[in-house]
């Protein structure tokens, strides 16, 4: 078979993005146009106007991963298109742009599930791991542990019972001033402070299970601010202290999740796995334990389309296409 | 369609969403009318007012494949091409949607020759001032009736008629609503003109802010 070069277009919530892959593992381009700064005013993503830059922005996104790519339109075999789990608004305008630019090309569109493509994300970087193994999926939305014996074969262990890792980071952020989005401004607000100077539980840490709950410790970093008088010289402490409770949870529970299933490799994805000390907590820890840990570079972390035509592929081999009537979908 | 004929029109208010239908509809339409995109030299889009999902989607839905064909892209006003549903009539033609949060989408129209021309600006207005102000234009123009059309019109056509009173007239259902095919029409012409879009940047014509954008102004000024 020829190479196969597919465009990959994202638009699940703030960025708008848009990437060629050639054969699953060869990135082209990979271009992402961020709207942070657009959304940093109301302390979090507003749907409605993501949606409006995505719209504005999709055609010249698009054109520019393809000029990137020293490719024309026709060059392209697929068209892949996120559309589930994300912001239901958002993600219409990726797919309905797509359905447009594939029919038009008379190329196959292909749907791609978004934490699939987060995890695949790992496989761009990294071809040879091997299955089975172990997944953190960690973002703003999710929080969950998967076996996975192959790419589209995975078990859910375990999920997060109410926030999803990132919602607490972004709510914690917001509660101590910090700013938006929370994953970042935690994280260089924790450098200058010390973790275990103020005390946080690890919650859930207790049970065997590989369920998460983050709603508590949030509730709880924001009633020790409180507490503390909202003072400025405790911001860094505290922001240390929820950072790594939360990481202790997330990194210990993959661990015995790994060691209990008898895996060699465990990967982490989505935005939070671009959290720096997270990224070195699972490889110390993993190391100690003798896995095999790996996650995407800090690019490949966030949104971006390649882990989108990377992953689809996987589909485009199977033949797996999806008609002109796809939908979206805000959930999984 | 071409400078003659409507070759082939669907239209569909029913159930499946715009997302899942539009597609398969446009696939519909070039199959039976037996066109290639090739064939086509325009392709016209209803670029707003109107529900802001709705609208992204056929935006988004015409940029693809305008760009992936390279064929030019005109965009028209919603109210716009509602008003031509009623080309012909010597009334006054308002267009309404129905905005939600007690707003109306609204402006007025002449009908010049074929072209509705537009008389009272498109925007999104609170109705019973907005009616007041269709009634000082209609009294002012000297012409009899207002043609009343657009799914607004039947949610405020109490207002409309104390308003108005005999002065306002409401459409039939059947003209009532927004028809590929005048859009198709009105576009034909402002090809012609040469007043094509450039697809990369397009954005809809939404009238209104973002909630978020509304509260945050509010906010500021509070
Ligand atoms: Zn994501």
């Amino acid at each position: 078979m020829n190479s196969i070069k597919i465009l990959g277009i994202e638009t699940s919530c703030d960025e708008t993005a848009a990437a060629i892959v050639q054969d699953g593992s060869v990135i082209l381009s990979n271009i992402i146009s961020s709207q942070i700064a657009i959304h940093q005013p109301y302390g979090g993503v507003v749907p409605e106007i993501a949606s409006r830059h995505h719209v504005e922005n999709i055609g010249q996104v698009v054109n520019q991963a393809v000029t990137e790519a020293g490719l024309q339109y026709q060059d392209i075999q697929a068209v892949a298109v996120t559309n589930r789990p994300g912001l239901i608004g958002a993600l219409l305008v990726g797919l309905s742009f797509a359905k447009g630019f594939a029919y038009a090309l008379d190329k196959p569109l292909i749907a791609v599930n978004h934490l699939e493509g987060h995890i695949y994300a790992n496989f761009l970087e990294h071809p040879g791991i091997e299955f089975p193994l172990i997944c953190l999926v960690v973002s703003g939305g999710h929080t969950s542990l998967l076996y996975m014996s192959g790419h589209d074969e995975s078990r859910l262990l375990g999920e997060t019972r109410d926030d999803a890792a990132g919602e607490a980071f972004d709510k914690v952020a917001r509660v101590l001033n910090l700013g938006y989005p929370g994953g970042p401004v935690i994280q260089k607000a924790a450098e200058s402070g010390r973790a275990g100077n103020i005390k946080l539980p690890r919650v859930f840490l207790d049970r065997d299970d590989f369920e998460f709950s983050f709603s508590g410790l949030k509730t709880a970093t924001i009633n020790q601010w409180k507490k503390l008088g909202a003072a400025g010289e405790h911001r860094a402490d505290l922001a240390a202290e929820f950072q790594a409770a939360l990481v202790d949870v997330l990194v210990e529970k993959t661990m015995r999740a790994a060691e209990k299933y008898g895996v060699k490799s465990v990967l982490m994805a989505g935005g939070v796995a671009a959290n720096q000390y997270l990224r070195t907590r699972l490889e110390k820890e993993g190391q100690k334990r003798g896995f095999l840990i790996c996650y995407p570079s800090l690019k490949l972390c966030t949104d971006n389309a390649a882990m989108i035509a990377g992953k689809a592929y996987l589909s485009y081999i199977r033949g797996d296409f999806a008609g002109l009537s796809l939908n979206a979908y805000p959930g999984l | 369609m071409d400078e003659k004929r409507l070759i082939k029109e669907e239209f569909s208010n029913y159930k499946k969403t715009h997302s899942e239908s539009l597609m398969p509809m446009v696939d519909r339409v070039m199959r039976e009318s037996g066109c290639q995109l090739d064939d086509l030299d325009g392709i016209a889009i209803t670029i707003g007012p109107g529900s802001f999902t709705g609208l992204r989607i056929g935006l988004a839905t015409a940029k693809g494949l305008s760009l992936a064909a390279g064929i030019p892209l005109v965009a028209l006003s919603t109210l716009e091409v509602l008003a031509a549903n009623v080309i012909g009539c010597d009334a006054l033609i308002c267009p309404i949607l129905d905005a939600r949060r007690n707003e109306v989408y609204g402006g007025l129209y002449l009908m010049k020759g074929f072209t509705p021309e537009n008389t009272y600006p498109p925007g999104a207005y609170e109705p019973e001032a907005f009616f007041n102000a269709i009634n000082e234009q209609v009294l002012m123009s000297g012409t009899e009736r207002c043609m009343i059309l657009g799914d607004a019109a039947d949610v405020y056509w109490d207002s409309v008629k104390r308003i108005m009173g005999k002065r306002g007239i409401k459409a039939p259902t059947h003209l009532s609503l927004p028809r590929a095919s005048a859009l198709a029409s009105l576009g034909l012409k402002k090809l012609e003109r040469g007043e094509t879009e450039e697809p990369l940047n397009l954005s809809p014509t939404y009238l209104r802010l973002s909630e978020a954008e509304i509260k945050r102004q509010k906010g500021e000024k509070a």
